[in-house]
């Protein structure tokens, strides 16, 4: 009973230290919370089509888009005068949101996809770089060997199969398959 | 609640029974009283003991140039020994000289060494351990096993400079934590989170000063109140951005802010509050004149003004200093 009494007027008397100490153990609680939350009750439904293995744009061979829902590829006609690196191989890849896994597909496969070309998905995702860890007090911007599905205040970090390295330009969004 | 007469009536009645140890009531009363046997600086700092902190800086300035200029040459143990181990000797040398009081000011400049080179050696420990000591994960762990460390050095030494850098160390691991929380992901990390953690930090140092303004540890509240201050009003400032982009709520509840400080220093007297106060409070009047007068006004006129506003800050500073806060 005295131990009590103690207590809480040692607390009362330090009432200042103790909110100045919860302050910060609080806001850690609050960003592991509205980290981790969201997670559990939104999930990305989309899955998207890619393009890896294309480090050099210049030295590609094809260039898809899509058109009306599906893909096309078009051919890149190089000057004939001039000489170019070995033509590098893309390749095209399904990533499916779910088991955050990627699996190459053919260009056939890939035609009979229904595909939306907007940057965002139709349940609010889209696709961004990650941010470098930085130093103390200061963020590192962004890094480009990392990428992230990001939107309704969630993001998740992608596993993505790359063909070649993890250069920023080796990763091009096609579409969102509906 | 009895009064004092009967409790120390009741104190006497149990000294006589023996059954209240003489050590066990001065127990009582200093843990209740939160300063326990506090062996700590409440004097001003006399030269000597200026000298004997602006040495220790200067020791940790040799030790790391030395480490600099010959990164490439030593090897994994030299550099272990020569970090993390003159953090463990600069430690062992203060506990040996806190032990005679003549030497005790001198064994805090070497815990000062101590506090500013074990971070470094742990760095270069994990680093050559070959864990990513950059990563937020590792800081965490790093600045947890230092605030640990001094924490139990507090507990035991009583100093307070054990306190000033269990207070750093514990900052450093907030951030660090938080920042390892988010980890890479895009919808959180901008600058603004670091402006709120800022923010909470520094409400967080004012808080702590101002307990221990009562205590004996009253000689941290300089460096609390002042940082504090210097967090608090420059992340608010910072989060109501720039027109275009302004937050309409930062930039209108700014000014309740900066007199806010005003008024707390002449509550608390403290030099801190009113200087930061006035400097914050000229900014963002520089801040306001420059987005919203200076297009409709012409600029010359807008900076008389905020130069005519700037002068009333600086007398309004003044005299509350002169009135209230001149001892």
């Amino acid at each position: 009973m005295n131990n009590k009494y103690m207590n809480t007027g040692i607390l009362k008397k330090n009432i200042t230290l103790v909110i100045g100490i919860s302050i910060p153990i609080l806001m850690i609680i609050f960003v592991a919370i509205s980290i981790y939350l969201p997670g559990f009750f939104v999930s990305p439904k989309f899955n998207f089509l890619y393009v890896s293995g294309d480090d050099y744009y210049y030295y590609d061979q094809y260039q898809y888009s899509v058109q009306n829902g599906e893909l096309m590829k078009n051919e890149i006609k190089k000057p004939e005068n001039r000489s170019y690196e070995p033509i590098k191989e893309v390749k095209l890849y399904v990533h499916d949101v779910a088991k955050n896994k990627s699996r190459e597909i053919t260009f056939e496969e890939a035609r009979s996809l229904n595909l939306d070309s907007n940057v965002k998905s139709p349940d609010g995702f889209e696709i961004a770089y990650g941010s470098h860890s930085g130093s103390f007090l200061f963020s590192g911007g962004s890094d480009y060997g990392v990428r992230y599905l990001t939107g309704n205040n969630i993001s998740k970090k992608l596993d993505l199969q790359l063909a070649g390295s993890s250069y920023y330009n080796n990763f091009r969004f096609i579409g969102w398959i509906k | 609640m009895a009064n004092k007469d009967e409790v120390l009536k009741y104190v006497r009645t149990v000294a006589e029974q023996n059954t209240v140890t003489r050590a066990e009531l001065i127990e009582a009363y200093d843990s209740a009283s939160g300063i326990k046997g506090d062996v700590v600086l409440t004097k001003k700092l006399g030269v000597a003991e200026i000298l004997y902190y602006i040495g220790g800086a200067v020791v940790f300035l040799g030790i790391m140039i030395l480490i600099g200029q010959n990164w490439s040459t030593l090897g994994v143990v030299a550099k272990i020994m020569a970090t993390l181990g003159s953090g463990i000797a600069a430690y062992v040398v203060g506990v040996l000289f806190n032990k005679d009081v003549r030497t005790e000011v001198a064994g805090s400049a070497f815990f000062l060494i101590s506090a500013l080179v074990m971070p470094i050696g742990l760095w270069v420990v994990f680093d050559e351990a070959g864990f990513d000591a950059n990563s937020f994960g590792m800081q965490t762990f790093i600045s947890g096993l230092l605030l640990a460390v001094f924490l139990l050095s507090y507990h035991v030494f009583k100093k307070n400079i054990f306190t000033l850098f269990g207070i750093i160390f514990a900052t450093w691991m907030f951030f660090s934590i938080t920042s390892f929380i988010v980890g890479g992901a895009p919808h959180f990390n901008d600058w603004k989170f670091y402006m709120y953690r800022i923010l909470a930090v520094g409400v967080s140092y004012m808080l702590i000063g101002y307990s221990f303004s009562k205590t004996a540890r009253v000689s941290l509240c300089w460096f609390l109140y002042g940082f504090g201050v210097l967090g608090f009003l420059g992340a608010a400032l910072a989060l109501g951005e720039w027109k275009p982009n302004q937050n309409v709520f930062w930039e209108l509840i700014y000014p309740g802010l900066v007199f806010g400080a005003l008024f707390i220093s002449v509550h608390i007297k403290s030099n801190a509050f009113l200087t930061w106060g006035t400097i914050f409070l000229m900014a963002y009047i520089l801040k306001i004149t420059w987005e919203y007068f200076s297009t409709g006004l012409g600029w010359p006129l807008a900076l008389v003004i905020a130069g005519l506003a700037m002068i009333g800050a600086g007398y309004m500073s003044f005299s509350l200093k002169k009135k209230y806060l001149s001892v």
